[in-house]
C-alpha cells in the first residue's frame, strides 16, 4: 500500500519539477538557460529557485568575472536523493494503478 | 486530478524536459551556411565550364578531391569552433556527452564513405559515384544521430539520403552520363545539389523556426 505522504511536496508542483528535472540532467545550469528552456517569468522562476534552496535541494553559484554577472544553479546531493525518490514514488503510484 | 493522473502528468513532464535537454545539434546551422556556400561555389564552376566548353573538365581528378576536402575542413573547423562558443555560453563541457554520442553516431559512416569515396577517385577515378558515396554516407550519418537530435537535423539527414539515391539512379540510368569523357560536371553538380542546396536550406530553416519548436524531440 502506498503512503501519499511519501510524495515530496516541494517538488510535486510543476515549476519546481521542472527546476529539478533539468537540473538533474547536466552538473549547471545557468539562470538565462533555465528561463529560456522553461518559459517560466524572472518573478516565478526565481521564487521556486528560492524554496528550492531553502530546502537544500540547489546549489546557487555566481560568477562576477566576465562582464555580465552570471548566476547557476546545480543540485545538492541531497536534492538528487530527493528527485530519485520523488520519481520513484510516482512510479509506484503508476504501478498500483495498473495492477488495480 | 487524481493522484495517478497527476502522477502520469509529471512523469511526462520529466521525460519530455528530458529528452529536451539532452538534444544535440552536431551540425550549428552557421557552419552548414558557410559549407554549403562554398560547396555551391566549388560546384558551379565546373558545370557552367563543362557547359560551355563542351563538356570539357575545368580541373582534375585530384583537385578536385583536394577542393571538397578543403571545403570540409573549411567547415569542419567551422563548425567545432561554434560548437565550443555555445558550450562555453551554456557553462557545459566541450565535449559533452552529446559530442560523445554525435561522434560515435557519425564515425562509422564517416569513415566508411570517406574512403570509399577517396578510393573511387583515386584508383577508379570515378568522381560522380564517390561524390554519391560521400552524399549517401553524410545522409546515413545525421539520421545516426535521430534519437537526440533537434527535428531539422534528421530531415536534413533524410534529405541527404533520398536526393543521394533519386541521383543515383539517374546517374545509373544514363548511360550518355556516365560515358562523358570527364564526369566533374555530373559530380559537381550532384555535390553541389546537396552539400551546397540542402545545407543552406537547412541553415535558412534553423534561423526562421521558433526555438522552442525547432528543439521539440521528434
Amino acid at each position: 500500500m502506498i503512503d501519499f505522504d511519501q510524495i515530496d511536496k516541494l517538488i510535486h508542483e510543476k515549476g519546481r519539477l521542472s527546476i529539478m528535472t533539468l537540473l538533474s540532467t547536466r552538473g549547471e545550469w545557468a539562470f538565462q538557460d533555465l528561463k529560456a528552456e522553461l518559459g517560466m517569468s524572472d518573478g516565478n522562476l526565481i521564487t521556486h529557485l528560492r524554496t528550492l534552496g531553502t530546502a537544500g535541494y540547489l546549489k546557487e553559484t555566481r560568477d562576477e568575472s566576465g562582464t555580465r554577472p552570471r548566476t547557476s544553479y546545480q543540485l545538492t546531493a541531497a536534492g538528487r536523493k530527493a528527485f530519485k525518490e520523488y520519481i520513484e514514488v510516482l512510479g509506484e503510484i503508476v504501478k498500483a494503478a495498473q495492477q488495480t | 486530478m487524481s493522484t495517478t493522473d497527476a502522477a502520469l502528468e509529471n512523469l511526462r513532464i520529466i521525460r519530455s524536459l528530458m529528452e529536451k535537454a539532452h538534444i544535440y545539434r552536431a551540425v550549428s546551422a552557421p557552419a552548414a551556411l558557410a559549407g554549403g556556400v562554398l560547396a555551391l561555389a566549388a560546384s558551379i564552376w565546373p558545370v557552367v565550364y563543362a557547359q560551355s566548353h563542351h563538356g570539357d573538365a575545368v580541373m582534375g581528378e585530384t583537385t578536385f578531391l583536394i577542393v571538397w576536402l578543403a571545403i570540409l575542413g573549411v567547415a569542419s573547423v567551422l563548425n567545432v569552433i561554434l560548437l565550443a562558443k555555445e558550450a562555453a555560453r551554456r557553462a557545459v563541457p566541450f565535449v559533452s556527452e552529446g559530442m560523445r554520442m554525435a561522434l560515435r553516431a557519425f564515425a562509422p559512416p564517416m569513415l566508411v564513405g570517406g574512403c570509399v569515396g577517396i578510393g573511387l577517385i583515386v584508383f577508379l577515378h570515378n568522381l560522380t559515384l564517390a561524390a554519391l558515396i560521400w552524399i549517401l554516407c553524410y545522409g546515413l550519418a545525421l539520421l545516426g544521430t535521430a534519437s537526440f537530435s533537434p527535428r531539422s537535423l534528421v530531415r536534413l539527414g533524410w534529405a541527404f539520403v533520398i536526393v543521394g539515391l533519386l541521383l543515383f539512379f539517374v546517374w545509373a540510368a544514363n548511360h550518355e552520363v556516365r560515358l562523358l569523357a570527364s564526369d566533374l560536371a555530373p559530380a559537381s553538380l550532384a555535390m553541389g545539389l546537396t552539400f551546397g542546396l540542402l545545407h543552406v536550406a537547412y541553415a535558412m530553416a534553423v534561423f526562421l523556426s521558433p526555438k522552442a519548436k525547432e528543439d521539440e524531440p521528434r
